[in-house]
């Protein structure tokens, strides 16, 4: 029945892609209304016209499907997308998506509760404003009602037309479900399963992306246990609904991309106890057995966690497909607990996107940008000029002779640092301004945040219960870090040469400098369990700790320290003369929370003792480790055991997340020659897993580069 | 700011200094009167200056012994197997591989025991966790075995598993060099008889076969290797020499290791003529015969991971 519903999915819709036209037709009718109520009705539209799609093979409805569409014109289509326009841009930068929505809240309350919390909140609120929010509400609310009883109109008749029994009667259930949950809250895992999709349904029809299914085994647990004692579900049809709904992540293609659902599963309740349970495991199943890139697997460890659990948890990722990405909730919940939060709100915290730490439904969706850190090395050495990059202007901090001391370098640097981050600032500043919460308003995505029903205020417009955060990315942690050791070691330390000698073979990509770059890159590297380096690695955690902490987000949240660089590390180097450390310009830099490709000599243990050196707990964004073991390090249980105990003793020591890619080398150069064998190969990229023939060459590259431990050198 | 460097610097200074509390202790453990010569067969002064020559340090060994391990590959020796897959460590000289991607490495260097051990210190955290210490290896460990019982004797004090893995073609005298300091010997025996012994390997058989019962009457922990070599010790009449010299030995673990090619890009780099390389790989029917023979007559078939 997956495979059936797989094979359904992989046909790729006929039609264009409409959804703008449904907003645009639904916000024409109501123009004479004030911006968020006529913008309401637009997204009431988007929920209730379109085509409800059904697959035959369906046991959880929701599709995209029904937004590809030929009946619309050209003239529409383009009146359509400028009229969308008016709606905000969607960008990281003002909270639109990449969002946990409060599901364990949702589920409680159902459709039902969930409108009589609308209508108590409206009989308690008499401000103009708070009754016109409230009431953009109850529109996307409503249309989000029909949008369910469409659906199981669309199931009963397909249940009607088709022929083979078994999905008939899957169809029927599906059909009765959905009418069941227009008035009442789920009762069965089934049901609740159901809603939570229908749900995510929505918001992509909205074209939100990164929406998070959150703790999944947390808030569904319930419904599950009680289903399985009762004797109605068993733990292979749990499995099957799971990748049933897993699969349709892949619907996302059909937009042009994958999409980055991050499922949250282990770690401690919210009460502080170990949280993994029987479904757990289940959900490591079916996100194995949908063996497709979207669903971006997390599993929380903690001191508590069971051998066997992290053992599944390697097990899958030996499948080459890269998740679950490991996350060490001894590092995150003390990360985020320096904001401020509730210790319970902390505890049941989840992740958004790739590995953003987030507390569901309480705070506005993510919002982060890329630092690109190793840039503004350049400033030092050319008073305050950048070679390649024709956009920055830094600030002039001397002549190179004035940095007598590695100190003053370092405090040379800082001071780019910090004029650096002010620019990054004045951006985010401008584009939160742009697109005011009043204007710009969200009501149906409110609903799934606490409290901003009951304060009748918009998601961005203080209605979450913590404010909105921003996390600028902090890329090229080891080019920093080996780039600050190697003009230690050479300039400072063996007096081998001056800055100016280093500025020359900068600004000559080291043409006519290749003895200098041979010392420079013998230099100690990030990576090797060697403090000389390693000591910078430090720094920088607490550098970009002291450089976001004066700022604040527009409504007062905190910035977050994020050491990761998705794919970003390698536009990221093609901005970038040469650097210190040897790298030739426009090279990558280096990835994440990793050592440089390659720089890692020592081994894996060596690279978890220099990974594990900086304070992340400085860090509640999150990092990202990228690992590389050969396959037959996993696929052997003597050899996993020791990965496991690898990771057990990363996470004692307080490393903050480490993901793991294990297809051999060979398979990726094979599958770059021979893109067409390898169309299903799933690989970890950065926090997040890919088809690895859609990747970009440079991307591709990048992941062949990565340091492979394999635990033995043929010896 | 200088602070704040001054500040991080010390923090690592001093989170390495709890991770290994014992650094300044350890090194008044080590003067030369306070360690007790069991044997009496070295008369030179023990200390940490004594260099060993090394090919190489693999942290995260794990084809090398139980859980995860620090391998000490020494340079030099005796034998000179057709088959060796780490023919850079044979020469007790260095030794410089070119690698046909043009990477350059050289086989050999002289470290001190010390720098060797504070090496093997910085993973106690992972053998502690997995099991697994420090393995010997090579080249021949027990060519240099006055180095090698200091550098054991400093892991015993710091309780980390010690294996030496030999090929046993030495005197007897050096296994009773690092016999108290050493938990297991992984012994290879690569032949049955003498003569494919001095032909295959250039070894003493005798020496070897003596070295192997005397070691195993010391009450030494000991599991012999057998590479599963095609015309070398897989044929019946092979098999039944060398589990009767096992039974001889009072000897019970065998750890059977199928002959693989990895080496030939390193005899490459040496700009050295692999003779075996048209030598075919063992067939999996002759290595599942081969294992059933062994189980058959009593022994315990172990893995080296």
């Amino acid at each position: 029945m997956i495979e059936d519903l797989r094979k359904e999915l992989s046909i790729f819709p006929n039609g264009e892609k409409s959804e703008k036209i449904y907003l645009y037709l639904g916000h024409r009718s109501h123009y004479k209304e004030r911006p968020i109520l006529a913008k309401a009705y637009g997204t009431a539209n988007l929920f209730r016209q379109p085509r409800a799609h059904i697959y035959e093979n369906d046991l959880i409805a929701g599709s995209v499907r029904g937004l590809f569409s030929s009946e619309f014109d050209e003239r529409i289509r383009q009146k359509a997308e400028s009229d969308f326009s008016s709606y905000g841009e969607n960008t990281f930068f003002t909270n639109s998506d990449h969002f946990a929505p409060n599901y364990r809240v949702f589920l409680k309350d159902g459709v039902p509760g969930t409108k009589e919390k609308i209508e108590d909140s409206m009989k308690k609120h008499n401000g103009e404003k708070e009754r016109r929010f409230l009431l953009a509400v109850k529109i996307t609310f409503d249309g989000f009602i029909d949008m369910i009883k469409a659906y199981s109109l669309a199931a009963e008749e397909k249940a009607e037309k088709t022929e083979n029994e078994k999905n008939k009667k899957n169809l029927r259930l599906i059909s009765e479900d959905l009418k069941f949950l227009i008035d009442n809250p789920p009762k069965t895992f089934r049901q609740a399963l159901q809603l939570m999709f229908m749900t995510h349904t929505a918001f992509s029809y909205e074209g939100k992306s990164a929406m998070a299914f959150g703790r999944i085994d947390q808030y569904l647990y319930s419904y599950f246990k009680k289903d399985v004692e009762s004797g109605i579900l068993t733990e292979q049809e749990t499995a099957e609904l799971l990748t049933s709904v897993f699969l349709k992540i892949y619907e996302n293609r059909y937009f042009g991309f994958d999409d980055t659902v991050n499922i949250c599963i282990g770690g401690i309740t919210p009460e502080g106890e170990d949280g993994t349970n029987a479904l757990s495991y289940i959900v490591l199943k079916a996100v194995k057995n949908a063996n497709i890139p979207g669903p971006n697997l997390s599993a929380r460890i903690h001191s508590k966690t069971s051998d066997r659990f992290l053992d599944e948890c390697l097990k899958v990722i030996a499948t080459g497909l890269g998740y679950p990405a490991l996350m060490n909730d001894e590092v995150n919940i003390p990360a985020l607990l320096r904001h401020g939060y509730e210790k319970t709100d902390v505890n049941d915290y989840c992740f958004v996107g790739c590995i953003e730490n987030f507390i569901a439904g309480k705070q506005p969706p993510w919002s982060d940008g890329r630092f690109n850190v190793p840039l503004y090395l350049e400033p030092i050495f050319f008073n305050g000029k950048t070679l390649i990059n024709p956009e920055y202007i830094g600030i002039d901090t001397g002549e190179l002779d004035g940095l007598k001391t590695m100190n003053d370098f370092l405090e040379a640097y800082h001071k780019q640092l910090e004029y650096a981050m002010s620019v990054y600032f004045a951006y985010f500043n401008n584009a939160n301004d742009r697109y005011n919460p009043e204007n710009y308003s969200q009501p149906f995505l409110s609903i799934f945040c606490e409290d901003c029903i009951g304060r009748a205020k918009d998601i961005r417009d203080g209605g979450s219960k913590y404010p909105s955060v921003h996390a600028p990315a902090c890329m090229g942690i080891a080019t920093v870090a080996d780039s600050l050791a190697a003009i230690d070691k050479l300039v400072y330390t063996d007096k081998k040469y001056s800055l100016s000698q280093i500025a020359e073979a900068i600004k000559a990509n080291f043409q006519g400098y290749e003895k200098m770059r041979k010392e420079l890159l013998a230099a100690p590297k990030y990576g090797n369990d060697d403090d000389f380096v390693d000591r910078y690695a430090v720094w920088y955690v607490e550098e970009m700790e002291r450089l976001v902490s004066p700022y604040k987000t527009r409504d007062g949240g905190p910035l977050y320290v994020g050491i990761a660089s998705n794919v970003q590390n390698i536009p990221a180097g093609e901005e970038i003369a040469a650097t210190p450390d040897g790298r030739k310009a426009k090279e990558p830099i280096s990835d994440a929370a990793s050592p440089m490709h390659g720089m890692d000599k020592e081994g894996a243990t060596a690279v978890i003792n220099s990974v594990s050196k900086p304070d992340y707990t400085l860090a509640a964004c999150g990092t990202v480790l990228n690992q590389k073991f050969s396959p037959q390090m996993l696929n052997n249980e003597e050899n996993r055991n020791k990965v496991k105990d690898l990771i057990k003793v990363y996470f004692k020591k307080k490393g903050q997340e480490i993901q793991i890619n294990s297809v051999s080398r060979d398979i990726l150069k094979d599958a770059m020659v021979h893109p067409e064998k390898y169309q299903n190969l799933v690989v970890r990229v950065s926090g997040f897993s890919a088809y690895y023939v859609n990747l970009d060459k440079s991307v591709q590259l990048d992941i062949l580069k990565r340091t492979e431990h394999n635990g033995s050198d043929g010896v | 700011m200088e602070k704040e460097i001054k500040r991080n610097c010390k923090k690592i200074q001093s989170e390495k200094a709890g991770k290994t509390q014992t650094e300044t202790k350890l090194s008044d453990k080590i003067k030369p009167e306070s360690v007790t010569d069991t044997l009496n067969t070295s008369k030179k002064k023990t200390t940490t200056k004594t260099k060993i020559s090394i090919s190489k340090i693999q942290r995260f060994s794990t084809a090398d012994g139980p859980g995860i391990r620090t391998t000490v590959f020494f340079q030099g020796c005796n034998l000179r197997c057709k088959w060796c897959h780490n023919p850079e460590t044979q020469s007790t000289k260095s030794t410089f591989l070119t690698f046909c991607d043009e990477r350059k490495e050289i086989s050999g260097k002289a470290m001190s025991v010390k720098e060797i051990f504070s090496i093997i210190k910085k993973d106690v955290d992972f053998y502690e966790i997995s099991e697994g210490g420090v393995t010997l290896s090579g080249g021949e460990p027990l060519l240099q075995a006055d180095a090698a019982k200091k550098l054991l004797s400093l892991c015993k004090q710091e309780n980390i598993s010690t294996i030496v893995d030999t090929a046993g073609a030495v005197p007897f005298e050096n296994f009773l060099k690092v016999l108290p300091v050493t938990d297991l010997f992984y012994f290879d025996i690569k032949a049955s008889d003498s003569k494919k012994y001095l032909s295959f390997t250039g070894g003493d058989f005798s020496l070897i076969r003596e070295n192997l019962i005397r070691l195993t009457k010391t009450g030494a922990r000991v599991e012999v290797c057998v590479p599963l070599i095609l015309g070398v010790n897989t044929d019946a009449s092979s098999r039944n020499k060398i589990a009767n010299l096992l039974k001889t030995a009072g000897i019970n673990d065998i750890i059977l290791l199928p002959y693989h090619k990895y080496g030939i890009s390193k005899y490459k780099a040496l700009g050295r003529n692999y003779e075996f390389e048209r030598k075919k790989l063992t067939p999996s029917s002759v290595i599942e015969k081969t294992k059933e023979f062994y189980r058959q007559k009593g022994f315990t078939l172990k893995t080296r991971k």
